[in-house]
């Protein structure tokens, strides 16, 4: 679904895949601590595997010479014996390999995602700020399999085919060694063809995959998209683009398909060159009695065996350098230090309180449980990269008090009520919760004491009833549909055929974006947060509904803080203070009689809105309104 | 607009099957090369074991004589033996180049096939009523389009490749087993049978697990996505917990099930191997047997073993193989599912060029859902140039009214018609290019800024792209993005915010300058500042484009020429501010609420002032 390749992440995959980095396997490698005795199993399977391998030309050998030899008076029975057991051995330990095999990749591709995952929700925002969901989805899915296939048969195949080879070797210079240095002379030229064919495969088939996964963001797009692609005529412009790409991937697969179709020939050619060759000179020599017959065939036989592992080996450490870029995002990933985490302190004080009696009063990180105040003392803020968002904010807000947030698009509304939630932290002052600050608390505690409705309010797939009972999920239906009503949205559910258990489809696409907010908002509300926050939470709904929500909201705020961002002043004007933001600052603060009589810049947005102020124009005031 | 169907898997070949038959050939001559190395080896074995070059094959006895007289050795057998080995290089090498014409022509075939297949469906998606989209999972369809196209590709490129390498195989291998001799023939194919019924039966039985596992694997990919994109609410509630232990379940059972596949395959290629070898020792023990009986030579059972050792892995693969066909039916048949489907109908375009931008609706009923309708017996006229703007509650059917204008979905009661043409009547395209729209979800291409804005006109020259900018004021932000009108949007460009998207929808419907223009709740996140600008370019506008707004803020909808307030479908109040506002009905209730407010601000502010 995701490409990297146009997408710069800081990881150069051409300058990664240069030269094998040892240090990075190491790292890798101690995934499979946790199987050591398992990949001990596979080890040792694998080389009994290939040990068998180099056995049953030489089996044959021995049938071949001692008929040859006895005729008739031969006795094969030791021979039919020696087969069977070969047989019998192998086959075992090739089930075994593949169990072995498979059960590391599987528990080592599932321990590297849930590692991911795990800090994935650990992580700051800022980090997710530079990270598309779908470069983190690349990391969790195709790299995870891709590092752990790696562990468990790379491992496999590189154990084998260097058993295979030396054993090969040994009993091709213990039964000749003219013979032998001759089969084995080819070897070096099928070693230099296979890794300079493996490693251009690789690459190709890097392009067919990266072409593919552009492919497949581009279905994605047009049926997110296809609305807008209908009521814009888009249809043959976007086919034409799409057009260049499956061009694109048709060069890139032929190439990759032909690079095989001349790379196995070769091979199989070089091969049989060193077949020849034991033909021509063991033949020879066969003829003036130096070797049986027998020895002939087991070196004929020998010749083929060689190039399984060499092409495997080959393939694999091809494999093994691309793949040193996706190891090294998805480490960057697992190793990745949240910004914002608990202190030290904080987690001692975690355990303890763990271990005792909970009581009411007392947080989860062993603090007060109820949250009085919130100040912001001196706070600055910005993004990493020198701009101000925040520039010494200075805000109080107590328990039952409303603070709106008010200001044009960008100057740091949205930040503000980030870093209160402590989604980022101040990169000067601090904000205090009841005179302590909040970096010296346990972040999750202050985290599941909030409540956030968000204007692009996020539902995930699943039923209504689902969706709100995220904010407590052990709340009763009950108690569900008593917070869709405060939120106004129990009526329009209860129209919907299936009420509330009615899909809302992936990213509640099914609801309308009104229908949305109403549901996070009532997700909020079954929360029941001491810190409730709303950015722009009612923007797409209508008036009358939002009045509703308004009157609703009365008795929800009681004795909670809350934040509201909003455009509409009626909205804003029942808020206990108002904090007007430009450019990072507070440059208005107080209630909305105070700031009325200020005659400052929120006096002049309050008659911006008045419908009077804009209806000036066009009527004359109607006095039936006043 | 027809399709080439692709019913069954033959049908999606067509036009390049003679490039198919062009590498089934070349792959038997390359066969037949194949099996002439180990002839011409037994041949030579026979004749160094029996000392006597007449033995040899006539095709190299000949010319070794001749060397030999021609170098005036006392040696033809060392002639015979590097006659021989150069022979059975050259007709690998020979086989080779066959090879790789089989993989060359095999190789463009399945990629051309391949390619026309997902621009046939890409093309169909555009194609498709919008309707399908309501109900169909995103995931899915592009599953179907991405991996499912896979299945049949693997299947087209190797799969029918290996099936015909498989068939040949053992079709040319069998009667050179039985020339060489017919007793250990029947011993070294009598076991292949029960192989390769074996590998089919267990495949076939293992497919359902394959598929459980594959469903697995979907559901943990889902929940991270859903993790992924909702990480902001995951966090907001403290989530983290119950998110971990969610993936974690599906994680484990993926892994689970992926860890018995494999143990099943392990059982598979074990037993596998064990027959195969079975056979291998038959034909080494009846071989031998043969040998003392004086019946074959030990280049013969040379001969065999080699060919054997051919066979066999195929015959093994078999069973993997024809279980992959099976998949590319099914895969076949998930994409042609999406392809049956009905396509929008495209009607002749009407001969006058722009419309004017009249739009009347009568008596117009319709619901996604038959049963339950979400317009009722709606009618409207809106002259050219007029501004109308529609309020109403959630669900209410205003988004539905643009939608029909548009003809993304299809009325059977009632009329719209766009300058006296029916709107099902005429041509969607034509329909669609008269109409700028604003989306409620703006949904923008991840390409550039300047490319999202030209995508009503390709052709628009840079001063009229950013006057609609400026008239969406939106101009200012984009210059202060890093690549200002170059800047990337979308997934792998910058995150904009919902009021700078429905901004930039704005800008990118202004720039069409489209006879009718339609903004569906399109400045619900702007600020209230911004929106008054916003306003007042609309307002320099006026006239130009027939207006048809959604809004929820009174000061948006003040200045229309009428207002629809809507209520469950139906027009319940049609008129100007003015007239509205004075008479009772739910109108004048949304004033009252703004107009209470209203008084009060006037109150404040001449407090204020006083």
């Amino acid at each position: 679904m995701y490409d990297d390749d146009n997408y710069d992440d800081g990881f150069d995959e051409e300058a990664l895949a240069r030269r094998m980095r040892l240090g990075l396997w190491k790292k890798l490698f101690s995934y499979t601590q946790p199987y050591r005795r398992v990949l001990v199993m596979l080890g040792f399977f694998a080389t009994l595997t290939a040990l068998m391998d180099v056995s049953f030309p030489l089996i044959t050998r021995g049938v071949i010479d001692a008929v040859d030899a006895h005729g008739a008076a031969a006795n094969l029975w030791p021979y039919a014996a020696a087969y069977i057991a070969c047989t019998t051995v192998l086959s075992l330990s090739v089930g075994c390999f593949i169990w072995a095999g498979g059960k590391i990749r599987t528990h080592i591709g599932h321990d590297i995602r849930r590692d991911g995952f795990e800090n994935l929700q650990r992580l700051s925002f800022s980090f997710y700020d530079h990270r598309p969901v779908g470069w983190l989805m690349a990391r969790m899915t195709s790299d995870s399999e891709r590092l752990a296939n790696i562990l468990a048969w790379a491992f496999l195949d590189i154990v084998w085919g260097v058993t295979l080879m030396l054993g090969i070797a040994i009993a091709m210079l213990v039964m000749n060694v003219k013979l032998a240095l001759l089969a084995l002379a080819v070897i070096p030229f099928l070693g230099w063809v296979s890794a300079r064919f493996q490693k251009r495969m690789l690459r190709s088939a890097r392009e067919v995959r990266r072409t593919n996964s552009r492919i497949t963001g581009t279905y994605n797009e047009s049926i997110m998209g296809v609305l807008t692609s209908k009521a814009f005529v888009r249809e043959s412009e976007n086919l034409n683009d799409f057009k260049q790409l499956t061009g694109k991937m048709y060069d890139a697969s032929v190439q990759n398909m032909i690079q095989a179709a001349v790379y196995v020939p070769i091979i199989v050619t070089l091969a049989s060159l060193a077949a020849g060759l034991t033909l021509a000179v063991g033949g020879f020599d066969l003829l003036h009695g130096a070797i049986s017959v027998g020895t002939l065939v087991a070196f004929m036989a020998y010749a083929r065996n060689f190039f399984d592992p060499i092409e495997q080996l080959g393939r694999w450490f091809a494999e093994m350098q691309m793949a040193q870029a996706s190891a090294e995002r998805i480490i960057s990933l697992i190793d990745a230090v949240p910004a914002i985490r608990d202190s030290d302190d904080v987690i001692e004080a975690t355990q303890v309180q763990l271990n005792r009696p909970t009581r009411q009063s007392i947080g989860e990180d062993g603090g007060s449980a109820r949250i009085e105040r919130i100040e912001l003392k001196d706070v600055c803020f910005d993004y990493g990269n020198g701009r101000p968002v925040l520039d010494h904010v200075n805000l109080t807000a107590s328990a039952g008090e409303t603070i709106a947030i008010v200001g044009a698009t960008g100057g740091g509304k949205s930040t503000l009520v980030n870093v209160i939630c402590r989604f980022y932290e101040p990169t000067r002052g601090a904000v205090l919760i009841d005179g302590i600050d909040y970096r010296k608390r346990g972040l999750h505690w202050l985290q599941s004491n909030l409540g956030i409705v968000l204007q692009n309010a996020h539902v995930f797939s699943g039923s209504i009833l689902e969706n709100i009972r995220y904010g407590r999920l052990e709340a009763s239906d009950e108690e569900v549909f008593a917070a869709a009503r405060l939120a106004g949205a129990h009526e329009f559910v209860t129209e919907l055929a299936d009420g509330y258990k009615t899909e809302v489809g992936e990213g509640g696409s099914r609801l309308s974006a009104g229908q949305r907010q109403l549901v996070s908002f009532a997700r909020a509300i079954l929360a029941d947060p001491q810190i409730l926050v709303m950015d722009e939470a009612t923007s797409s709904v209508d008036t009358d509904t939002e009045q509703r929500i308004q009157r609703g909201m009365a008795n929800v705020l009681d004795g909670r803080i809350s934040f509201v961002i909003a455009h509409r002043l009626s909205t804003i004007r029942n808020a206990t203070r108002i904090a007007v933001i430009e450019h990072g600052r507070i440059i208005e603060l107080g209630s909305h009689a105070e700031l009325i009589a200020l005659r400052g810049h929120y006096f002049d947005l309050y008659r911006q809105q008045s419908l009077h102020e804009a209806t000036r124009e066009l009527t004359d005031f109607n006095p039936r309104l006043a | 607009m027809a399709h080439a169907k692709h019913d069954n898997l033959w049908a999606v070949t067509s036009g390049q099957r003679s490039r198919y038959l062009g590498a089934m050939l070349a792959m038997a001559i390359a066969n037949l090369c194949m099996f002439g190395a180990p002839l011409i080896a037994k041949y030579a074995i026979d004749v160094v074991v029996a000392k006597d070059v007449t033995l040899g094959t006539p095709m190299l006895v000949g010319p070794s004589q001749w060397l030999e007289q021609v170098f005036a050795s006392q040696n033809a057998f060392a002639w015979y033996l590097l006659l021989s080995a150069a022979l059975a290089i050259a007709v690998t090498g020979v086989g080779g180049i066959f090879q790789y014409v089989r993989g060359r022509w095999s190789a463009i075939a399945s990629e051309a096939i391949v390619r026309r297949l997902r621009e046939t469906l890409y093309r169909h998606l555009h194609d498709l009523r919008a309707g399908y989209y309501d109900d169909a999972d995103t995931g899915d369809l592009v599953q179907r389009c991405s991996s499912d196209v896979e299945t049949l590709r693997v299947f087209l490129s190797s799969d029918v490749v290996e099936i015909g390498r498989s068939i040949l195989l053992v079709l040319t291998v069998t009667p050179i087993l039985f020339w060489l001799d017919p007793t250990l023939a029947w011993w070294s194919l009598c076991l292949i049978p029960f192989i390769g019924l074996f590998a089919y039966i267990f495949f076939h039985k293992v497919q359902q697990v394959f598929q459980v596992t594959d469903e697995a694997e979907a559901a943990m990919t889902g929940v991270l996505q859903e993790n992924l994109t909702g990480i902001r609410v995951v966090r907001a509630f403290a989530r983290q917990d119950y998110e971990i232990a969610k993936f974690a379940e599906k994680n484990r059972i993926h892994r689970d099930l992926n860890n018995r596949l494999i143990t099943l395959m392990g059982r598979y290629w074990g037993t596998a191997d064990f027959f195969s070898l079975m056979q291998v020792g038959l034909v080494l023990a009846f071989g031998a047997q043969a040998i003392i009986e004086g019946r074959i030579s030990v280049g013969t059972l040379f001969a065999f073993l080699t060919y054997e050792g051919m066979v066999i892995w195929p015959v093994r693969q078999l069973g993997r193989v024809l279980t992959d066909s099976g998949k590319a039916v099914v895969s076949l048949g998930r994409t042609n599912e999406i392809l049956n489907q009905a396509e929008e109908t495209l009607e002749p375009t009407p001969s006058r060029g722009r419309a004017d931008g009249d739009v009347r609706i009568e008596h117009l009923t319709f619901g996604y859902d038959a049963a339950r309708p979400v317009i009722k017996d709606f009618s409207l006229h809106v002259r050219a140039g007029e501004t109308v703007a529609f309020v109403g509650a959630p669900g209410s059917g205003k988004s539905t009214l643009i939608r029909l204008l548009l003809r993304l979905y299809p009325y059977s009661q009632g009329s719209i018609k766009l300058d006296g043409q029916e709107v099902s009547d005429v041509n969607r395209h034509w329909l669609r290019h008269q109409i700028g729209v604003v989306l409620q979800d703006p949904f923008l291409y991840s390409r550039s800024i300047a490319a999202n804005l030209k995508v009503g006109r390709p052709d628009a020259p840079d001063a009229h792209l950013e006057q609609a900018c400026a008239d969406a004021a939106i101009h200012e932000s984009i210059l202060e993005l890093p690549g200002a009108y170059e800047t990337l949007v979308g997934e792998r460009g910058v995150t904009l915010s919902g009021g700078q998207r429905q901004r930039l929808a704005l800008a990118r419907a202004l720039l069409k300058d489209p006879p009718v223009l339609v903004l569906d709740d399109s400045l619900s996140a702007v600020d209230t500042g911004t929106e008054g600008l916003i306003l007042n370019a609309l307002r320099a506008r006026r006239g130009r484009h027939t207006t048809l707004i959604i809004a929820h803020r009174l000061s948006s909808v003040v200045e229309a020429d009428r207002i629809v307030v809507l209520e469950a479908g139906r027009a319940v109040q049609v008129g100007s501010h003015a007239e509205l506002s004075t008479v009772d009905g739910p109108y004048r209730h949304l004033c009252q609420i703004q107009g209470s407010l209203d008084a009060e601000i006037r109150v404040d502010v001449s407090r204020a002032g006083s």
